[in-house]
């Protein structure tokens, strides 16, 4: 192959450069009376439909808004147990841990939307549109609401307030060349600091429920308690700064690296502030120093030294029958007594060897690799110490954390566990490997023809039972266990979808150049296939946060349960089941619709060289 | 070989390969899908820096033949030895022998999740264990190569077909392999992106690649082959080189054939 040039380039059907490209008509734009009439009243049907279909739709909101608004409904049970809400009886004198974790989200969010480059330019008369379209409705509810002559009065006029706002927004700013625009993140930081600032201005009235206290409920005029609107102040801040410390990085720094590291603490940062953090490990030094200790300076030189001579080139196909054994020695592990972070720590092991031959190469990736085993068991380790040492937080009956918390927490959990899971149920489905084939079709069809109350249940009562003497599962972690395996089958069934939608050419096209199947499936089929299978993976997921609302019949305390339960069980609020379920419903829209969102846009930004 | 010098001389008629090493030997080769026989006992030899055009209708098996030198689709019978290696289940076989073949397809099949430097690279940091940026040096060198490196950053759906079964090109070539082989690499394209597209298998075939190519473009086959093998039903018919196929073709069928396509 020498000196092989090529003059095609001219050949090439690369448009010139300098030809005028026509600017595309601008879309025809009607005034609104010309639209409504094109559209609403084009014929007479249209018009008995647009009629009909506009006076039910107001009689539902009417319908709404006399069900919210009505003076017997007890909005304080809301308001006096917003904190049972978010976490229910964490002890008030450990909080700080509480605001900490979400100060670490709040900072890993503002960092990640600055490197990523979260947020884009919004014309301001799109932003006046939407204010106007608030204000319209404003007014609607001020006019339709069972209001008193002034209350209709005062919202009649913020609405009208907030409309000509908009308006003015909307007519403001020029056209084409010169149209101003406005980042959607400053619009959303806008709004933000218009709720907080509303915490110390707006009489919100200061609502408390205290337990061991008569009489229980706390309930003041004017703002909210200083132990709401500090901390929310200072998080706003802290998202703010952290966005505008992500923008240095982004401009100083690498780009690769920087999205790797927040990608590993995006992972990390839940079971970290969980166990960690929220639960307060009593570490017991004389144990760590004595046991866990060594077990971790063990695997981690004798695990360093054996993925380094395994990941050179040369080892080759050997290392996989190596990783085997191990593989095998670890699941021998089980019939002998022995500690199980030891067991732990073999599998872990196991499945890093038999990853390796697929990552050999030169001196820096192995070092790399040897120094991701080193993080990925540091972790682990510090993991499984903290959760078996017992907590400070101390909570009558069950888990230390409920409501919105509890929700969040197994949600992640589980969505995060079961993507691996799943990915491998998916593969090992449509692996040529027949042992592999069958047990993970059976896995799958049995763990999807179960409900999951079923799974729940067997998981929070019967494997507790099962576990060897000596060994704790708190029930939270056994469920979300359970949940765990539940979702990674339906997930991998979503999976094996994508997998599907992979061209015979692109597995060609890898074999052709010499991949191997570990090669192939990392770098060109999975990539494809999750890209293919975004919408139903978001879908499930959406489903799995739902549904961790069935963890309440176990007993977890999580938001459905306490608006349902609890709220409408303490002598104050007896009855306000109804408030407090229209409360949570609306907390459940808001996550769903925002996964929703980010599917979207995730759809988007890969779907970049797709055309 | 012959003296019968036109104008320009060819490839293949300035060049005497009959010396070189064996670098495809198949030996009666046999694939059935199902009960219907797509190769029937194909035997061929293959010589070092050799261009060898494979021609016949469709259904012919030449393609399944071509896919079969690097194991794409599995013989029943028969022997196939790539460089030394025979093609047999052992995996460690099939990947030595992959590493050293580079293919083009019809459907030029790029990863359409890679932008184009990506898609010339990935295997030679993966498989040839090559750094990072060795690779993407030579991938860019190989890209200019083909002629379109000002493309490196875009994605394959963005490109016309032409350029696709270029970067296709630079991809296998970036393998360094020893023998490329072409799976009608021009009969997705439109007519005025076959020639650039041919114009880069030339250049390659000048360069002294040994290659196996299946087409249907006479003129190419005329100016690049040293030898044309005719294939029908599964079986060769003719084998010949390149001047004697098109001036003097002895069987029957060929001339049917070429009666019809030229």
């Amino acid at each position: 192959m020498g000196g092989f040039g090529i003059g095609s380039r001219n050949s090439a059907v690369v448009p010139a450069a300098n030809v005028p490209i026509a600017a595309p008509p601008e879309a025809l734009k009607l005034p609104p009376r010309e639209w409504v009439k094109a559209n609403l009243f084009s014929s007479p049907f249209n018009s008995v439909l647009t009629v009909l279909t506009t006076v039910v739709l107001l009689a539902i909101f009417r319908g709404f808004l006399a069900f919210v608004f009505d003076p017997v409904r007890q909005w304080d049970s809301t308001a006096t147990n917003l904190q049972l809400f978010m976490t229910r009886a964490y002890p008030d004198e450990q909080y700080i841990r509480i605001w900490f974790c979400v100060a670490v989200i709040l900072i890993l969010t503002g960092v990640s939307m600055a490197v990523w480059r979260a947020g884009s330019a919004m014309p301001t008369a799109a932003v006046g549109h939407k204010l106007l379209g608030t204000g319209a409705l404003l007014a609607l509810l001020a006019l339709l609401a069972p209001f008193s002559a002034s209350a209709t009065i005062q919202w009649l006029v913020a609405g009208l307030a907030v409309a000509a706002t908009g308006e003015v927004l909307r007519r403001s700013p020029g056209k084409g060349e010169d149209e101003r625009t406005v980042s959607t993140l400053t619009v959303l930081v806008i709004a933000l600091a218009g709720l907080v600032a509303s915490l110390w201005v707006v009489p919100y009235g200061h609502h408390t429920y205290i337990a061991n206290r008569v009489p229980r409920v706390l309930a003041e005029p004017g703002t909210v308690a200083l132990t709401t609107k500090l901390p929310w102040t200072v998080m706003l801040l802290i998202v703010v700064a952290a966005y505008f410390a992500g923008r240095l990085m982004r401009d100083r720094l690498p780009a690769n690296p920087i999205r790797a590291t927040l990608m590993v603490l995006w992972l990390l940062a839940p079971p970290v502030l969980v166990y960690l953090v929220l639960r307060d490990p009593d570490f017991d030094i004389g144990h760590v120093v004595g046991t866990d200790l060594p077990i971790f300076l063990a695997y981690a030189a004798g695990g360093a030294a054996l993925l380094s001579w395994l990941t050179r080139p040369l080892t080759g196909e050997a290392g996989r029958i190596i990783a085997v054994l191990i593989l095998l020695v670890g699941f021998c592990t089980f019939l002998t007594p022995m500690r199980m972070v030891v067991r732990i720590d073999m599998l872990m092991l196991a499945v890093f060897a038999l990853a390796a031959p697929t990552f050999a190469g030169g001196p820096q990736a192995r070092k790399r690799y040897a120094v991701g085993w080193l993080g990925v068991l540091g972790v682990a380790s510090w993991l499984i110490t903290s959760i078996n040492t017992p907590s400070t937080v101390e909570v009558p009956g069950g888990f230390f954390i409920g409501g919105l918390s509890i929700t969040l927490m197994v949600a992640v959990f589980t969505i995060v566990f079961s993507f691996p899971l799943g990915i491998g149920l998916a593969l090992a489905r449509t692996s040529s490997m027949p042992i592999f084939r069958h047990l993970s079709t059976g896995f799958i069809e049995i763990v999807r023809g179960v409900p999951l109350i079923t799974i729940l249940i067997f998981f929070s009562i019967m494997v507790p039972l099962f576990l060897p003497a000596g060994m704790h599962l708190d029930e939270v972690t056994a469920v979300i266990i359970g949940y765990v395996l539940f979702s990674s089958a339906y997930l991998a069934e979503n999976v094996r979808g994508g997998l599907q939608s992979v061209t015979r050419g692109q597995h060609e096209a890898a074999d052709a150049v010499g991949m191997t199947t570990a090669q192939k499936t990392v770098f060109i089929v999975l990539p494809q296939a999750l890209r293919v299978s975004i919408p139903p993976l978001v879908g499930h997921c959406i489903g799995v946060f739902k549904e961790t609302s069935l963890l309440a019949i176990i007993g977890v305390f999580d938001l459905l349960y306490i608006a349902r339960i609890v709220i409408p069980g303490q002598t104050e609020f007896m009855g306000s089941a109804r408030e407090n379920l229209l409360f949570v419903s609306v907390i459940y829209w808001i996550f769903a619709y925002q996964l929703s969102k980010a599917s979207q846009r995730l759809e988007r930004r890969t779907g970049l060289g797709e055309r | 070989m012959t003296d019968a010098t036109p104008a320009e001389p060819t490839a293949g008629q300035i060049r005497d390969l009959s010396k070189g090493r064996d670098m495809i030997v198949c030996e009666d080769v046999s694939k059935w899908y199902g009960d219907f026989q797509a190769l029937d006992k194909v035997s061929a030899t293959i010589k070092e820096q050799e261009v060898v055009v494979v021609l016949g209708p469709s259904g012919s098996g030449k393609s399944t033949w071509i896919r079969c030198i690097n194991r794409l689709e599995i013989h029943q019978e028969g022997r196939i030895v790539v460089d030394d290696v025979e093609l047999t289940n052992d995996l460690r076989n099939i990947e030595k022998v992959r590493s050293e073949v580079g293919m083009v397809f019809q459907q030029f099949n790029l990863f359409p999740h890679l932008n184009i430097l990506d898609n010339v690279s990935l295997a030679p940091i993966w498989v040839r264990k090559k750094p990072r940026a060795e690779a993407e040096s030579q991938a860019m060198a190989l890209l200019e190569r083909v002629g379109i490196p000002e493309q490196a950053q875009k994605y394959p759906g963005q490109l016309s077909g032409g350029q696709q079964q270029r970067v296709a090109i630079a991809r296998a070539l970036a393998m360094e392999p020893r023998i490329m082989l072409f799976d009608e690499p021009t009969s997705a394209l439109d007519p005025e992106m076959i020639k650039e597209v041919l114009d880069v298998i030339k250049t390659l075939a000048l360069s002294g690649m040994t290659m196996m190519v299946v087409t249907h473009e006479m003129g190419f086959a005329k100016e690049v082959a040293d030898r044309l093998i005719f294939m029908e039903g599964g079986q060769i018919v003719e084998e010949n080189t390149t001047e004697l196929f098109f001036s003097n073709p002895t069987e029957d069928r060929t001339k049917l054939f070429l009666s019809q396509i030229l």
